[in-house]
C-alpha cells in the first residue's frame, strides 16, 4: 500500500518536473521576454515595452494571421467532408471489421509527419509517380504541375490531419443509438431528414472535437506548406521562426508565439465548454 | 526579471556546457562547429600527433552558436561562424584577437579570402571553408542562351519556373546585385529599388528552398535555380545537363571561419589545431571528405583532377572575383530587409 503511494507519487513528480522543466519554465521565459525590447549587444534590453504586441496588429502581420487561418479553416472543412462519410462507413461496418480498418487509419500515423511529407514529394514531383504512371499510361504528355501547389499544401495537410477527425467521429457515430433513426423513419422522416435532424446533432460534439483536432496544428504545421507549397506564402510559424532565426528578434518572436498559444489554449476552453453543455459523455 | 532570467538560462546552459568541458589546460580543445564539419578521423589524427584531446560539440545555425556563445561565453575555444557573424561577433567584442604570425601555414590561405570587409587584416578570424550561391541552370528545359546573367531571370519564359532560396539576405542580394550594388547595401534608397524590381521576380518564382534545392532542379519542377555550388555540385554529378553560372552581375560568396570566443581557455591548443587544418595534405582531405571548397592555395597538389578543374567547387579566377562575401547588417538595415522579405513573401 505504501509502496504503491510512493510509486504514485513518484511517477506523477517526475512527469510534473518534466513539464515544468521542459514546457513551463521555457514559456515563462518566453512570456517574460515577450515585454522586452530587442537589443543589439545583450540579445534583450531590460526595458518593459508593449510595442511587440502592438505590432502584432500591424497590416503585414495581420495578412499573415489571416493566411494562416484561412488555410487551417480549409484543411479542418476538407478533413470534415472527407472523414465524415469515412467515419460512417467505419461506424456502420461488421464488428468485426471495425478494429482492423481503424488500424489502417492509425498505422501511418506512427511515421514522424515531417517524413510523410517528404513521402508525398516522391508521389507529386514531376518526375514522381502519379506524373511517371499518367505518361506511361499515355494519358498525359507533359507532366501535371502538382508540387509547389496549393493542391498540394491541401494533399499535405489533410493527410496528415485525417485520423484527428476520423477517430472523434467514428467515436460520436458509434455511440448514435440506431433505435432514434428507426424511429424517424417510422415516423416518415427521410433518409436527409434523419441524418440532418439526428444524426448531425448527435455527432456535434465530435464534429467539433475533429474540427479543433486539425484546425489547431494546421496553424503551427508551415513546414508543409514549405516543402509541398514551395514556401510562396508567409505562415505564421514562418514568421515566428524568422523572428528567432533571421532577424535576431527574440522578444518579437516571444511576443507572437505566446499569442498563437494563448489563442489556441482560448479555442480549446470554448471546445471543452461547448462539449460539457451538448453531452460530452460520447468523447468520454 | 533580468537577473531571473539570466540565472535561469545559465544555469540551464551550465548542464549543457559543463559535460563538454575537460580539465588540464592545453591538453584538451573545446571545438564548437557545424554538424557534420569535421571528420573523426581528423581530429584522432590531431590526437595522435599533438596530444590535444578535442571535445567536440556542433551546432546547425548561426543563430543557435551566436545565443549559445552570447549567453553563456565560455566553455569552448574555437567556434566556425560565418562571415556575417564573424563581422557580427567582431563588432560585437565578443571575439579574442588571432595573431596569424604565430600560424605558419596561413600562407597558404589565397589573398582573395583574407582581409575581407567583415574582418580586416584578419584580425579575428582564420578562413575554414568555402563557397558561392550562383545559378543552376537545367540546359535540357531551357537554352543555354536564354540566362547568361541575373537580369535574364526577369524573361517571360521563366515564368513559373524559377527556385530562389528561403533566405531573405539571398533573395534582397540578388536584387541589389541585378541592380549593381554591394549584398551588404545598407542605403535605404537601393534597397527600396531592389525590393521594387524583386516584386516584378514574384510570378516567375516557383518555390523558395534552402534546404534542398537540388531536388526541385533534378525533377525539372524548375529550369533555373539560385542555390549554392554544393548542391548545384550534386545535382550536376546526376544530371550533366545542369550547368552553373556565375553570373556578370555578381554572385555571394559564403565563408565559414576559425574564430576564438572571449571565454577561450584553451588558446595554445586552438593555434595548434589551426594550423593543423591548414596544412595542404590536411585541407585537401577535409575539401573532399565534407565535399565544400578549401581556401588553401596547397591543396591542388593533393586533390583529384574531377575535383580541382571542377568549375562548381573551384570556379576559375576571372569568376572569383565577382563573388562578395555577406557580413553583418545592422539593426536598422535589418528592420527593413524583414519589412521587404514579409512583402515579398505575402504578395
Amino acid at each position: 500500500m505504501n509502496e504503491s503511494l510512493f510509486f504514485r507519487r513518484l511517477l506523477i513528480g517526475t512527469t510534473w518536473g518534466w513539464v515544468c522543466l521542459l514546457a513551463l519554465i521555457p514559456y515563462i521565459i518566453l512570456l517574460g521576454v515577450s515585454w522586452l525590447q530587442p537589443g543589439t549587444d545583450t540579445l534583450v534590453l531590460p526595458t518593459i515595452t508593449k510595442e511587440n504586441y502592438r505590432h502584432l496588429l500591424s497590416p503585414e502581420v495581420f495578412t499573415i494571421t489571416a493566411e494562416s487561418v484561412l488555410l487551417a479553416a480549409c484543411t479542418a472543412l476538407l478533413c470534415l467532408a472527407v472523414g465524415y462519410p469515412f467515419a460512417a462507413i467505419l461506424a456502420n461496418a461488421p464488428a468485426k471489421l471495425q478494429p482492423p480498418l481503424l488500424l489502417l487509419v492509425m498505422i501511418p500515423f506512427w511515421t514522424n509527419s515531417l517524413i510523410r511529407t517528404y513521402a508525398l514529394i516522391m508521389l507529386l514531383k514531376a518526375d514522381g509517380l502519379i506524373n511517371t504512371a499518367l505518361i506511361r499510361t499515355g494519358l498525359l504528355t507533359e507532366p501535371l504541375q502538382l508540387m509547389y501547389t496549393p493542391f498540394a499544401v491541401f494533399i499535405g495537410l489533410v493527410y496528415t490531419l485525417l485520423p484527428f477527425m476520423i477517430l472523434p467521429l467514428y467515436a460520436a457515430l458509434k455511440a448514435v443509438d440506431p433505435k432514434l433513426l428507426e424511429a424517424g423513419r417510422d415516423l416518415g422522416a427521410s433518409w436527409l431528414q434523419n441524418f440532418l435532424k439526428i444524426t448531425i446533432p448527435l455527432t456535434m460534439p465530435g464534429i467539433i472535437a475533429g474540427t479543433m483536432l486539425v484546425f489547431l496544428p494546421a496553424l503551427g504545421m508551415f513546414y508543409v506548406s514549405d516543402i509541398l507549397g514551395g514556401a510562396r506564402t508567409m505562415l505564421l510559424g514562418n514568421y515566428i521562426r524568422d523572428q528567432f532565426l533571421v532577424f535576431r528578434n527574440i522578444p518579437m518572436g516571444s511576443a507572437a508565439s505566446i499569442t498563437m498559444t494563448l489563442a489556441m489554449g482560448l479555442l480549446l476552453l470554448l471546445y471543452y465548454l461547448a462539449t460539457r453543455r451538448s453531452g460530452g459523455r460520447v468523447m468520454r | 526579471m533580468k537577473t531571473f532570467l539570466t540565472a535561469t538560462c545559465l544555469s540551464l546552459f551550465m548542464l549543457t556546457t559543463a559535460v563538454s568541458t575537460g580539465f588540464g589546460a592545453d591538453k584538451v580543445l573545446n571545438l564548437f562547429i557545424w554538424s557534420e564539419y569535421m571528420p573523426d578521423e581528423v581530429l584522432a589524427d590531431f590526437t595522435k600527433e599533438t596530444g590535444i584531446r578535442v571535445n567536440i560539440a556542433t551546432y546547425d545555425s548561426n543563430e543557435a552558436m551566436y545565443a549559445k556563445i552570447k549567453l553563456v561565453g565560455k566553455g569552448y575555444d574555437l567556434i566556425v561562424p560565418s562571415s556575417d557573424y564573424v563581422g557580427l561577433m567582431r563588432r560585437q567584442g565578443m571575439l579574442i584577437p588571432i595573431d596569424v604570425n604565430k600560424i605558419s601555414n596561413f600562407k597558404f590561405i589565397a589573398p582573395q579570402f583574407t582581409n575581407q570587409s567583415f574582418d580586416p587584416d584578419n584580425k579575428y578570424s582564420v578562413p575554414y571553408m568555402w563557397g558561392s550561391t550562383a545559378l543552376a541552370i537545367n540546359t535540357s528545359l531551357l537554352p543555354a542562351e536564354t540566362v547568361q546573367q541575373t537580369a535574364d531571370l526577369w524573361k517571360p519564359e521563366l515564368k513559373g519556373r524559377l527556385l530562389l532560396p528561403n533566405d531573405p539576405r539571398e533573395v534582397i542580394g540578388l536584387g541589389l546585385k541585378t541592380l549593381g550594388y554591394s549584398i551588404n547595401e545598407k542605403d535605404p534608397k537601393h534597397l527600396q529599388q531592389a525590393f521594387e524590381k524583386l516584386r516584378l521576380l514574384k510570378p516567375s518564382v516557383r518555390v523558395f528552398d534552402s534546404d534542398s534545392p537540388k531536388q526541385a532542379i533534378l525533377s525539372g519542377e524548375v529550369s533555373v535555380g539560385l542555390m549554392w555550388n554544393g548542391e548545384a555540385f550534386i545535382a550536376n554529378k546526376e544530371n550533366k545537363m545542369i550547368r552553373y553560372l556565375y553570373p556578370p552581375e555578381g554572385f555571394s560568396l559564403w565563408l565559414d571561419s576559425f574564430c576564438m570566443p572571449k571565454g577561450a581557455v584553451n588558446i595554445d591548443a586552438a593555434y595548434r589545431f589551426i594550423d593543423y587544418i591548414l596544412q595542404p595534405k590536411v585541407a585537401a582531405y577535409l575539401s573532399q571528405s565534407i565535399g565544400y571548397s578549401s581556401p588553401n592555395t596547397g591543396v591542388s597538389e593533393y586533390l583529384p583532377e574531377e575535383m580541382k578543374n571542377n568549375p562548381i567547387v573551384y570556379p576559375p579566377a576571372q569568376d572569383a572575383v565577382r563573388g562578395e562575401f555577406l557580413d553583418s547588417l545592422d539593426e536598422n538595415t535589418m528592420k527593413l530587409y524583414e519589412q521587404y522579405w514579409i512583402q515579398i513573401k505575402s504578395k
